[in-house]
């Protein structure tokens, strides 16, 4: 039902066509080739539809409509303010198209008028090409967003990155420490145990204020490195407030959930195989890549999959941690959902993040195979 | 039926007219709601019947409760622009003509709405809906010890690395950092808003001044960093908001000196949800907030200033008004004399271009 919800959302604008009916069947009559600005008829049903619409209907399409250009707001209020004057002073105007544009000059700019264009249907794609950072041209065709404005691709491939890189990098840290685990006698795989589980009972924001702590330029890690003479003094490190800062703080967060399934899955591994292969004349090495490692990919795989689910949709730690290069695709669907009230965008970056894991999942039955995930 | 049944039924029919009748405020939690609970609910006359709840920001939530018709927060504590937004979208209620009889007046009878317009405010559509709380400002700060000759003290000295080498600590959204961008560039302080309003390119040129300094900015996001940024030495200056500076200095002994020039100056309102479950309550309890006694109240507990501009008489006159003895008046970003170097920004033309200049300014970041 959410999901529906959601994508629902993402391609619907009935709300506007329910505020502007008129104005927007009359604006579709609109020969742009013809006339630079709208007929007579266009402007006289927005002046009617403003003047005896339902002042809530027509703030939140106010909201709406400023998604498609900027300062529609406040053109449609002070337009609105003096069509309220008008109609209770009784004085109709003859020329609907003067009374508008006297109301506020705006009217009289036809790139207003072509944004509008991107509203007239009870449906749209748009906020799907929002989210790649496309738009429509006057003739709504699709066309990239301003060179100025285009930061979702950018934010899409920078994400994917990030959890690509802190799903290997958690594989290739937790991996030795599940092995470890599983291995060694009980009541010293305990003790290790609490470690690992320790900071994942410790408040997200506490750790990460933590790195920060140990990563800043006057922070713990560059002192020890200064005071060991690895670096000179002008010569510290920025190990945070960028990227490199992100991939630390979060592979350290992620990491319990990686070790948790892989120690489940080898803890149940028989020593025997490993001792089995042995005797059969392998080298450990061999019998280790052929024997033990492909017991415990489907806790690889499980700890994978949630990992990257898990860091595809973060965003309190990258921006406290990643300054400049902080803000993944979560922060902008919070951004959206919150201030701009863009619901739509919401949905659409939203639908486009279950789209790409569900691609993630599709490759990832072909290639291992889904029956083949386990935690435990 | 069980003794905990019982028990649980019992407590429900006791305590449940108390939990019906509370009035419920969404604000933003830490320590600036601890001041709103000391100096708003603490001197009610009913304190027991306001309860607070945090929340992030936004009109996320409320939208969605009036939406659903399930309403549970009878006011919101909203920034200028989602006020404007809340009120034309009725997610806020129309309450202009209670605001205009039950609003508690200055000491010469001043309305709500006329102690704003004395602190440099102009009407936006939030006023129907809400009464104004705190100015809280984005404002530049140092550490004195940072700079041992000559000290900087304005926004072109804030732009110039050459001068005053060093990083700056700069927040990861746009708003604060493009206005004072200009001030950097010869734009009086107060003249910002009709520029960015009137003048076409003003945004491209508040980004080239910014651009000089792009590779000397650690960029933060959360309201402690700055301070920690610059207590740390990871920068020699930052921008933050006010109330956070004057909590370091006055109750943990920094001795952080504020560039008030080019300071900006945002509002806070409180506003009546649509559909509040106790809205007699809380309008009763929006007046008393929005009272002069009330607002200055708050300044002992956060440097905030109070937004009617009736409040800054009462702090002045009872100096030191701050806890244990301190002055609070060099840490009130409102006063008169300051003003004079201030944004006061305008929501409405944010409420217009925010979005398209936060997308700006995130490129901006990235490149």
């Amino acid at each position: 039902m959410p999901i529906g919800d959601m994508l629902f959302r993402s391609v619907d604008d009935s709300q506007i066509n329910g505020v502007f009916p008129n104005t927007f069947n009359e604006y579709k009559k609109w020969d742009k080739e013809k006339d630079e600005l709208p007929p007579e008829e266009v402007y006289k049903a927005l002046f009617e539809e403003l003047a005896y619409g339902e002042k809530i209907q027509i703030g939140r399409a106010l909201t709406r409509m400023n998604y498609s250009k900027s300062g529609w707001k406040s053109l449609i209020k002070t337009t609105s303010r003096e069509i309220k004057k008008a109609v209770k002073k009784d004085e109709l105007p003859n020329n609907y198209k003067e009374f508008l544009i006297t109301a506020n000059e705006k009217w009289a700019d036809p790139t207003f008028w072509y944004a509008m264009g991107q509203m007239v249907n009870d449906t749209t794609p748009i906020y799907y090409w929002n989210a790649l950072d496309r738009t429509y041209d006057q003739d709504q065709n699709v066309v990239m967003q301003d060179e100025k404005r285009r930061i979702y691709i950018k934010t899409w491939i920078k994400t994917l990155k990030i959890s690509v890189y802190v799903t290997i990098f958690c594989l290739i840290l937790g991996f030795p420490v599940a092995h470890l685990l599983a291995n060694l006698p009980l009541r010293y795989s305990n003790l290790l145990m609490i470690f690992v589980l320790l900071p994942f009972w410790t408040s997200l924001l506490v750790r990460t204020t933590a790195w920060i702590v140990m990563l800043q330029q006057n922070g713990v890690i560059n002192g020890i490195l200064v005071w060991l003479g690895i670096l000179s003094d002008d010569g510290r490190l920025q190990l945070v407030y960028n990227e490199t800062g992100t991939l630390i703080a979060m592979t350290q967060i992620l990491l319990p959930f990686m070790i948790l399934p892989l120690y489940s899955v080898m803890r149940v591994i028989p020593k025997s195989h490993m001792r089995a292969a042995q005797n059969l004349g392998a080298k450990p090495a061999t019998a280790f890549w052929r024997v033990y490692l492909p017991q415990t990919i489907p806790g690889m795989s499980a700890g994978g999959l949630l990992v990257f689910v898990l860091a595809i949709g973060y965003f309190i730690t990258p921006e406290l941690v990643g300054g400049k290069d902080g803000k993944l695709i979560g922060h902008w669907i919070a951004y959206h959902l919150k201030t701009t009230l863009n619901w739509g965008l919401c949905a659409a970056l939203g639908a486009i993040l279950l789209g790409v894991m569900l691609i993630f999942y599709w490759l990832y039955n072909k290639i291992v195979g889904i029956d083949n995930i386990k935690l435990g | 039926m069980s003794k905990f049944t019982k028990a649980f039924l019992f407590a429900s029919i006791i305590f449940a007219p108390f939990a019906a009748n509370a009035v419920t405020v969404a604000s933003w939690g830490g320590a600036y709601t601890e001041s709103q609970k000391k100096a708003y609910a603490d001197t009610y006359s009913d304190p027991g019947s306001i309860v607070f709840e945090n929340y992030n920001g936004g009109l996320g939530e409320t939208r969605a409760q009036v939406e659903s018709g399930n309403v549970t927060w009878d006011l919101v504590d909203v920034l200028p622009a989602d006020a404007i937004t809340g009120c034309d979208e009725g997610l806020f209620e129309d309450i202009s003509s209670e605001i205009a009889s039950m609003g508690v007046p200055g000491p010469d009878g001043e309305s709500i709405a006329e102690d704003m317009e004395a602190n440099g405010l102009n009407y936006h559509s939030g006023w129907d809906c809400c009464v104004p709380q705190i100015f809280w400002t984005y404002v530049v700060f140092y550490d004195p010890d940072a700079f041992p000759g000559e000290k900087p003290d304005s926004m072109a000295d804030f732009f110039d690395v050459e001068k005053f080498p060093g990083k700056r600590g700069i927040h990861t959204w746009a708003d604060g950092i493009i206005q004072k961008a200009l001030v950097a560039d010869g734009v009086a302080p107060n003249a910002v808003p009709t520029v960015f309003a009137n003048q076409t390119g003003a945004i491209d040129r508040a980004f080239e001044v910014m651009d000089k300094i792009k590779d000397h900015v650690v960029f933060w996001s959360a309201g402690s960093q700055p301070l920690e940024l610059v207590k740390s030495g990871e920068v020699v200056m930052a921008v933050a908001y006010n109330g956070r500076v004057g909590a370091a200095n006055l109750a943990e002994g920094e001795n952080f000196e504020y560039i008030w020039e080019g300071q900006v100056l945002d509002q806070e309102y409180l506003c009546l949800t649509t559909g509040a479950p106790n809205r007699e309550a809380a309008l009763d309890f929006m007046m008393h907030a929005s009272s002069p006694a009330s607002q200055a109240e708050q300044a002992k507990y956060i440097t905030y200033g109070p937004m009617r501009a009736s409040g800054i008489p009462i702090i002045e006159a009872n100096e030191p008004w701050g806890p244990g003895g301190v002055d609070i008046m060099p840490h009130m970003p409102n006063t008169p004399e300051r003003l004079k170097v201030s944004i006061v920004n305008d929501p409405q033309w944010w409420s217009d271009n925010g979005a398209e200049i936060s997308e700006r300014y995130s490129a901006w970041m990235g490149n």
